[in-house]
């Protein structure tokens, strides 16, 4: 018994690292090139990896105009979203998942509407919208449209988290005495955890990735977000800088990844810690 | 009580963002009149002449003391999604730079302020090269002014050309006969003498207009192809001897992928047709030997026109100071301005400024797009691209293909 | 307010069903409790009326008119009424495209669900490090932007030195030299499926994985006592604690799947796009961006919208029922 646990534990790894050999490729090629010197890049032959790497790429893009000014207001819009998107789309799935109340279908119709919307043809619109109200080149405006966007769907997978917890765990919590509301958030929230980190997670990199409505709404460089900072890489008319492309685009994956190391524990935790608490 | 309290936590951090962001907002529908005027440049600008563009901000700002210039540079695949936003949201820059091809959409649209009256107070105005300027005409109006050029040259590789005894070609037929000799000491697997992607229409159509034919003509009001001309099908077939003697290229194969300057690089080709920057990519191990020359005519002892690309300068109907932005636009295009332009590998606006580059010399005979208002359609839709992939494949004859495309054409054009 | 005198929110449900009805005393609490799911649900809803509303209603009224870059400057376009509905449905490229995109969409779902779901029970397979690592491979894939992704394949399939080329050669796996992996509309949709199948499948991994943290240990090794096979245990336990989540993660693929646009149109590239590789989203950038033609592009959009909503009726029902089973 113990044997053959060792050897399908075995033939898991195998797989396990195969697939991850194969996932991780594209990514290992992008970083990898980025310190490559351009006649490594442009050969003929590709190579793994360079006999002679380069910072060059990554000081090329460090000083690039308004790079410290794309990282900044990434920040800035893709934190606010995350957050406040989180807080009113957990109360709202809360609501979906724990009440029956009249109009409950229209907002499942609104929230899986917005959903299916081609977003290519509302830019225009929005954009006049948004320029009304003086929100085109601010990062507020960015940060309302992407909130519209992060929301329905941040809803969607949370009232499925909060369907899935087992009525058994909802009524073991429930015993102490609250507010029924109270007691919702207070106990819900770290049963739901784990599905509040994927969705945040999502949302993170959804709103740190978006390029289309960023780069409408917004006209000085120094308000830019670090994507659309990155499209003035292969935006000229001349030869595309590849190693500062990928050295660029290394760059800015970097807060995704810390973002994830923060909020990653969350998952585990409720995998190896089992499901139900005392 | 705690949901309140999210929701009042909630609304407080959404109306502090958009005080403290609002309160940095530059630009409006409505702001005072002749502080600052907004400038579209694109982003070669920032990369490749910056200082020109900062010693004229500081000439504009000399002349004008109450107004600064806000530069905001642009990419090319954003600018015109960009410009129609700020054309409905009613908060177009000042001065926009357009790529040649693209103005005349937006010129029969009535984006650009009409500019006939101040077109003699331009510099060098009436030097200015025809191609670019055709491009700046609308109905016998002026929209844009011309801002730089480039033209087509061959990129070669003087060392192969020396191995095969070939001197700067100075006709078509000789340009066939090294291209056959080059081949024949350099057979290897994948080699061109000269790389040519199939569907590189910018290029065929050179040989189109060298004799004599064109793509499509204005008759009467009404668009009529000229691709099915005798003239056009004769330079189709003479582009169609050339390519099959010269490149290895793949016959539907496009001119971005891969990048000629790529394929010469690695070795794989002798010369390439394209842009005068193509010299800044060939690989170190190349460029001490990499000369360019004109592309040369099939009648010998002239070039043949190549496809003269370039950007005007343009002034939005809807912009509140007019006036100022095309002083600012004057001072750009001064004639210091455009020196410092053809200085940094640039052809000038002015055929009094031309120099004797390679870059310049091929810009001498030029051929330009018809100034439809639906041609970028033709452009998007591939109609030339499938036209050369066909005459090039022999799926078609060249009789047949151009008939095609011209109906494409007509259809696209007249709407 | 005290807990004796409030059950929990499903038994509540549930005793109001049986107990016979009777008047409920009209106090400020009770008001409270009855406004508390509107007021959970206000943010969201003002947040996406506010700045969705007036777009959709723009959306709406211009696909019933005539409007270019003309009438964009001028600010008013030309009512035509149906004219830019009947004119996309009488084209059949309009109908071409809709296919294509269905099965586009179907094989880019089952494939992405498919792995995405085989992994995370992989996952939780695996030894530490290996889950570490894979976790790390599917957070950077997912990390990547798009636009950068595109530009990686692009360089990865490059027909000259595309290392795609270079190693199929290299395993004589055939001759690949100089192979152009961007000539045919098949190849092109294939590593277009390709590459959003790999960006698609960080999202579903993540969410299956910590769906399956709400699988409870006890059921699971009491089903594994009783001696049923792992497909039995899946079946039988995990899918049907995960069901809403398969549901939502099916129906949102569908949604995204069916108008993406960014990868298969930077893939492809303009100069190679035409009517046999078109899909829907790439179409209704066409037809209404490139071409400047705004009320039809509207249209589009509105049929896209009507479209999607019926490809996904089916699990969206689903999922709506199986809240309400749940609840």
């Amino acid at each position: 018994m113990n044997a053959r646990r060792r050897r399908s534990r075995f033939l898991w790894d195998a797989i396990g690292l195969l697939l991850f050999l194969v996932i991780a490729f594209p990514v290992y090629w992008m970083v990898a090139s980025a310190f490559k010197p351009d006649d490594d890049l442009n050969a003929f032959t590709p190579t793994w990896f360079s006999l002679h790497p380069t910072l060059s790429h990554f000081s090329d893009a460090i000083h690039r105009p308004f790079f410290w000014d794309g990282v900044k207001n990434s920040l800035i819009v893709v934190s606010v979203t995350v957050a406040l998107s989180m807080v009113l789309a957990f109360l709202a799935a809360v609501a979906l998942a724990k009440f029956r109340f009249t109009g409950r279908k229209a907002f499942i119709v609104l929230i899986i509407g917005v959903q299916m919307l081609p977003q290519a043809g509302l830019i225009i619109p929005l954009y006049v919208v948004l320029a009304r109200y003086h929100q085109v080149n601010a990062l507020s405006g960015v940060i309302v449209t992407y909130m519209t966007f992060v929301l329905p769907f941040s809803v969607w997978v949370l009232r499925g988290f909060l369907l899935g917890i087992p009525k058994e765990l909802e009524e073991a919590a429930m015993v102490d005495g609250s507010s029924r509301l109270g007691s919702f958030v207070r106990i819900l929230l770290p049963l739901v955890a784990p599905g509040l980190v994927a969705t945040s997670i999502f949302a993170f990199i959804t709103t740190w990735n978006e390029y289309i409505f960023a780069r409408v709404l917004l006209n000085d460089q120094s308000k830019q977000t670090a994507t659309v900072w990155l499209s003035y890489f292969y935006g000229t008319s001349r030869n595309t800088d590849w190693g500062g492309l990928m050295a660029g685009s290394t760059l800015i994956a970097v807060p995704v990844i810390v973002f994830f190391l923060l909020v990653q524990r969350k998952i585990a935790f409720g995998l190896t810690a089992g499901a139900v608490r005392g | 009580m705690k949901v309140r309290f999210f929701a009042a936590a909630a609304l407080a951090a959404v109306l502090a963002v958009a005080a403290s962001t609002a309160s940095a907002r530059t630009s409006g529908s409505t702001r005072a009149a002749a502080d600052k005027i907004t400038v579209w440049l694109q982003v070669d600008a920032q990369t490749g002449w910056p200082d020109l563009v900062a010693a004229a901000n500081q000439q504009f700002q000399a002349k004008h003391p109450g107004t600064s210039v806000d530069v905001q540079y642009q990419t090319w695949g954003d600018h015109l999604s960009k410009f129609d936003a700020t054309l409905a949201g009613g908060n177009t820059p000042d001065v926009i730079e357009m790529g040649n091809t693209e103005m005349t959409k937006y010129m029969a649209a009535g984006a650009f302020a009409n500019l006939s009256s101040q077109k003699s107070s331009f510099p060098n105005s009436k030097n200015w090269l025809k191609g670019l300027a055709a491009s700046g005409n609308y109905n016998g109006k002026t929209y844009g002014v011309p801002y730089y050029a480039g033209s087509r040259v061959v990129t070669y590789r003087s060392d192969l050309f020396r191995k095969a005894n070939a001197k700067t070609p100075t006709s078509l037929a000789q340009f066939t006969a090294t291209a056959k000799r080059i081949m024949k000491q350099n057979n290897k697997r994948g080699f061109s003498p000269v790389y040519i992607a199939g569907t590189d229409w910018y290029f065929a159509m050179s040989f189109v207009y060298d004799y004599g034919g064109s793509i499509a003509a204005l008759k009467g009001g009404k668009w009529v192809g000229q691709l099915e001309s005798r003239k056009a099908r004769a330079g189709l077939a003479a582009y169609k001897r050339f390519f099959t003697a010269a490149s290895r290229g793949s016959k539907t194969g496009t001119e971005n992928r891969p990048f000629p300057y790529d394929v010469y690089a690695h070795g794989r080709a002798a010369s390439i047709v394209g842009p005068a920057w193509f010299s800044c990519c060939v690989g170190k191990k190349f460029t001490k030997a990499t000369k360019q020359f004109v592309m040369p005519s099939h009648t010998k002892g002239q070039g043949m026109p190549g496809f003269l690309g370039g950007s005007d300068l343009a002034v939005p109907a809807g912009s509140s100071d007019k006036s100022l932005a095309a002083d600012w636009i004057r001072i750009f295009t001064s004639t210091s301005g455009e020196r410092g332009l053809q200085a940094k590998g640039n052809i000038p606006n002015a055929t009094n400024l031309l120099g004797n580059s390679v870059n310049e010399r091929a810009a001498k005979r030029s051929w330009f797009v018809p100034t439809a208002k639906n041609w970028v359609n033709v452009e998007n839709g591939n109609v030339l691209r499938t036209m050369l992939a066909r005459i090039l494949t022999g799926k078609q004859s060249i009789a047949g293909a151009t008939a095609f495309a011209d109906s494409n054409i007509e259809l696209t054009l007249n709407q | 307010m005290t807990s004796s005198e409030i059950p929990s929110g499903t038994a509540y449900a549930a005793e109001a069903a049986l107990r016979p009805r009777r008047r409920r005393p009209f106090t400020f609490a009770r008001v409270l409790r009855g406004a508390a799911p509107y007021l959970l649900i206000l943010p969201v809803v003002a947040v996406i009326v506010a700045i969705l509303g007036y777009p959709l209603y723009h959306l709406a009224r211009l696909s019933f008119q005539k409007y270019g870059l003309f009438e964009l400057i001028a600010h008013h376009g030309t009512s035509v009424g149906w004219a830019n509905y009947s004119s996309v449905l009488h084209d059949s490229v309009f109908w071409h495209v809709l296919v294509r995109t269905i099965v586009f969409t179907v094989a880019n779902v089952v494939l992405a669900m498919g792995i995405g779901t085989l992994i995370a029970l992989l996952l939780t397979k695996v030894s530490s490090i290996v889950r570490v690592l894979l976790t790390a491979a599917l957070v950077l894939a997912w990390a990547m932007p798009p636009v950068v992704a595109v530009q990686v394949w692009l360089w990865m399939t490059n027909s000259e030195n595309g290392v795609l080329n270079y190693a199929l050669t290299k395993l004589h796996v055939g001759d690949y030299f100089q192979h152009d992996w961007y000539a045919t509309s098949f190849s092109q949709l294939s590593l277009a499926t390709s590459l959003i199948v790999w960006g698609a499948i960080p999202f579903i991994v993540v969410t299956v994985y910590a769906g399956l943290s709400q699988v409870p240990h006890e059921l699971v090794e009491a089903a594994e006592i009783d001696g049923a096979r792992p497909w039995r245990v899946f079946r039988d336990v995990t899918v049907p604690i995960l069901k809403p989540i398969f549901l939502i993660l099916t129906s949102l693929s569908i949604i995204w799947d069916f108008g993406v646009f960014t990868q298969p149109f930077l893939l492809i590239d303009q100069s190679r796009i035409n009517t046999s590789n078109e899909l829907m989203g790439i179409y209704l950038y066409e037809e209404g961006y490139v071409k400047t033609d705004f009320g039809r592009g509207a249209a589009i959009s509105i049929l896209m919208l009507l479209i999607v909503a019926l490809l996904s009726v089916v699990y969206v029902r689903k999922m709506v029922r199986a809240g309400d089973e749940a609840a």
